[in-house]
């Protein structure tokens, strides 16, 4: 095949932005006395420049049958990954424990790579290699925080399962290939409309969602998530649930619905057809019911983030359950406003924690009395999380739910939107609980906040400082108005993602 | 090959073979093995296998073998180094693996086809390292790439992690 360097250079120079970015904040985190302060400067630039750069590329290209594809769907949402990361960036730099902040950044930049390989590639290669990079890197970004065992904890579980769940989805890809001998997700696609559903394929098809499901954290493949989300560094955490996830939601739909197409199935009751869209219905109503049924125990926020995102996944995957165009445009837009709802979450408990030491509820009593800003905009969150209107979280949800209703004759999937409309109600009541901590609780009194700060001691007390962490402040801020945005104008991001969808 | 050569390549693939099951320490025998496996990797390449003699030396002599040796040396096996021979174990053993030897000798032998002289090997003018290398570095160049930043991200990971934190 005739190839051009400087063509692949031209067509992934987004992607070469941010190695180059990733290796220079390596540098400057090596040589520079400054380092925190000068390293997030030049990764947030690098991550603008990659952003305009993507801009740049032609509105359609496809190199190497596939492994790197332009198209308007790409592009979108290479620069929503590109947006996570700088939010991140900038979150990342509140965390105090992280001593090697060069080294932190250029993980983050180098996952950020293998989130845009993920949402650019049509191929089960580039797909697999893509999901390594970014989970190599993800694992080492949830061990960083050497001063807290749970770090490290949480760092071990999620490599251990993550390896587990990459074995089964290379395996699944494996038995795809030998039976389409085309790694080509069109390629696949054309091959298994002659092929019935045989026991190789259902065999290949579940072993590559099951990998998946680790990846969204859907149940019962969730078990790494409360420890991930609740022992890693904050920013960590906030990508992983972010980043990583919108990522693995573009390539699982396109996997299903591009690449095994023919062998959806249904998952419609009482006539249920074996297929990917069954298996992934078990997935969505397992997810719905467990993770909003433990969420309603915890007492920490970080763990209840983590079950409620088990949840949320399970909401996410009706989408693609119901198929089609409508079914994928609303998966892509929820999962887009969900993990833009989760930074902005995770930037109030990482101030939070900066501030009291702990991100458990006692830590949140009263924030409303310390800091009406924290306190305004994690109401925010929590009530889109809980799908109330006018937040973006309640048109995702419509969206999902109305599409998850049409699909099928005779309103097949009415079992599954009423399982998802009952967890909805349930988490109403665990975001509640939030809120009241928040805003009714009387402030701890000075001994008790004395006892929490022990463990890092020197801290200041009493109300939020209002200096020194002006831009994390912000940038929840920013995060805020975006929900209230999407939810008051859905309009301005679904439109795009439905024009962008083939 | 000129055949002394053959002969010397095979014994040292054998002779370290043996060495492997003989050292006592965990340690020679890791080392015997790779040099058992540079001695083989050096009869592929009489054979014009060369691609497979590369891999040879660079994945099992290379990554596997040091992987055993970490692994021996973090845990610290000694165990085995103490541990007396058993006589009667051994001669045991040393029995039903001569049996073993004179029975499959003996069936090779009763086959015809061990009589007839070797087929000499078609020289394979297949130019395998050449091929390999043009589709990773044509079709499958974009993976080949990603796969070096891929190592990046280990060894950023590997230093950060294992390093010690001076308070």
């Amino acid at each position: 095949m005739d190839m051009n360097y400087l063509e692949l250079l031209k067509l992934a120079s987004p992607e070469a932005i941010v190695v180059a970015t990733a290796l220079a904040v390596l540098a400057v985190g090596l040589t520079s006395k400054n380092a925190p302060v000068l390293c997030s400067t030049v990764g947030v630039l690098g991550l603008i420049l990659a952003a305009a750069e993507v801009f740049m590329l032609p509105f359609n290209a496809t190199l190497f049958h596939g492994m790197l594809v332009i198209s308007p769907l790409a592009s979108l949402f290479k620069v929503i990954c590109l947006t996570l990361a700088f939010f991140t960036v900038i979150l990342a730099r509140s965390d105090r424990s992280s001593r090697h902040h060069g080294e932190y950044l250029a993980l983050l930049l180098l996952a950020t790579i293998g989130l845009m390989l993920l949402v650019g590639s049509e191929e089960l290669l580039m797909i697999f290699i893509g999901l390594e990079l970014t989970g190599l890197a993800l694992y080492v970004m949830t061990a960083f925080d050497k001063t807290d065992i749970r770090s490290a904890e949480a760092g071990l579980k999620y490599f251990l399962f993550g390896s587990t769940a990459s074995a089964f989805t290379l395996f699944g890809l494996s038995l795809v290939y030998g039976m389409c001998a085309t790694t080509g997700l069109a390629a696949i696609a054309q091959k298994l409309v002659a092929q019935p559903l045989s026991p190789l394929l259902a065999a290949g098809i579940v072993m590559t969602l099951i990998g998946f499901a680790f990846k969204i954290a859907a149940a019962p493949f969730h078990l790494w998530a409360p420890d991930a989300y609740q022992g890693a560094p904050v920013s960590s955490a906030a990508f992983i649930a972010s980043g990583s996830k919108v990522a693995s939601f573009v390539v699982l739909g396109k996997i299903v619905l591009v690449g095994f197409g023919p062998a959806h199935g249904s998952a419609a009751w009482h006539a249920m057809v074996a297929g990917w869209m069954p298996v992934l219905a078990v997935l969505a109503a397992l997810s719905i019911v467990l993770g909003n049924l433990v969420a309603l125990a915890q007492s920490n926020v970080r763990r209840l983030l983590a079950y409620s995102a088990v949840a949320h996944a399970g909401y996410t995957l009706l989408g693609l359950v119901a198929g089609g165009r409508e079914g994928f445009s609303a998966t892509l837009f929820y999962t887009t406003v969900y993990a833009f709802t989760l930074v902005g979450a995770f930037g109030v408990v990482a101030l939070v924690r900066r501030e009291t030491g702990g991100d458990d509820f006692v830590n949140f009593s009263a924030l409303w009395s310390r800091s009406p800003l924290l306190a305004g905009c994690m109401a925010i969150f929590m009530l889109s999380l809980a799908g109330l209107p006018p937040l973006a979280g309640f048109f995702g949800k419509f969206y999902l739910f109305s599409a998850a209703m049409r699909a099928g004759e005779n309103h097949g999937l009415l079992w599954l939107v009423a399982l998802a409309l009952f967890g909805s109600l349930i988490s109403l009541y665990y975001y509640l609980i939030i809120l009241k901590v928040i805003f009714s609780e009387p402030a701890l009194s000075e001994v008790e906040r004395g006892h929490q700060n022990l463990e890092h001691p020197g801290q200041p007390r009493g109300r939020l400082r209002e200096g020194g962490d002006f831009l994390q402040r912000t940038t929840v801020a920013v995060l805020a108005i975006a929900v209230l945005f999407f939810g008051i104008l859905p309009g301005a991001l679904l439109a795009r993602i439905i024009a962008a969808l083939p | 090959m000129p055949p002394f050569l053959f002969w010397f390549f095979a014994l040292m693939t054998l002779g370290f073979g043996a060495g492997v099951i003989i050292n006592r320490s965990p340690i020679g025998s890791a080392l015997s093995l790779v040099l058992s496996f540079i001695g083989l990797s050096t009869l592929f390449l009489s054979l014009n296998a060369y691609f497979i003699s590369v891999i040879q030396v660079l994945v099992y002599a290379g990554a596997v073998m040091v992987l055993f040796l970490f692994i021996i040396m973090l845990l610290d096996l000694r165990a085995e180094e103490r541990r007396k021979i058993n006589v009667v174990a051994f001669a045991g053993g040393a029995a039903v693996a001569l049996a073993l030897f004179v029975q499959v000798y003996r069936i090779i032998g009763a086959l015809g086809a061990a009589r007839q002289a070797f087929p000499p090997l078609r020289s394979g003018n297949t130019d395998d390292v050449r091929r390999v290398g043009l589709l990773l570095f044509a079709n499958y160049n974009l993976p080949f790439q990603i796969v070096g930043v891929l190592v990046l991200v280990a060894t950023i990971g590997v230093i950060v992690l294992s390093k010690r934190e001076l308070r």
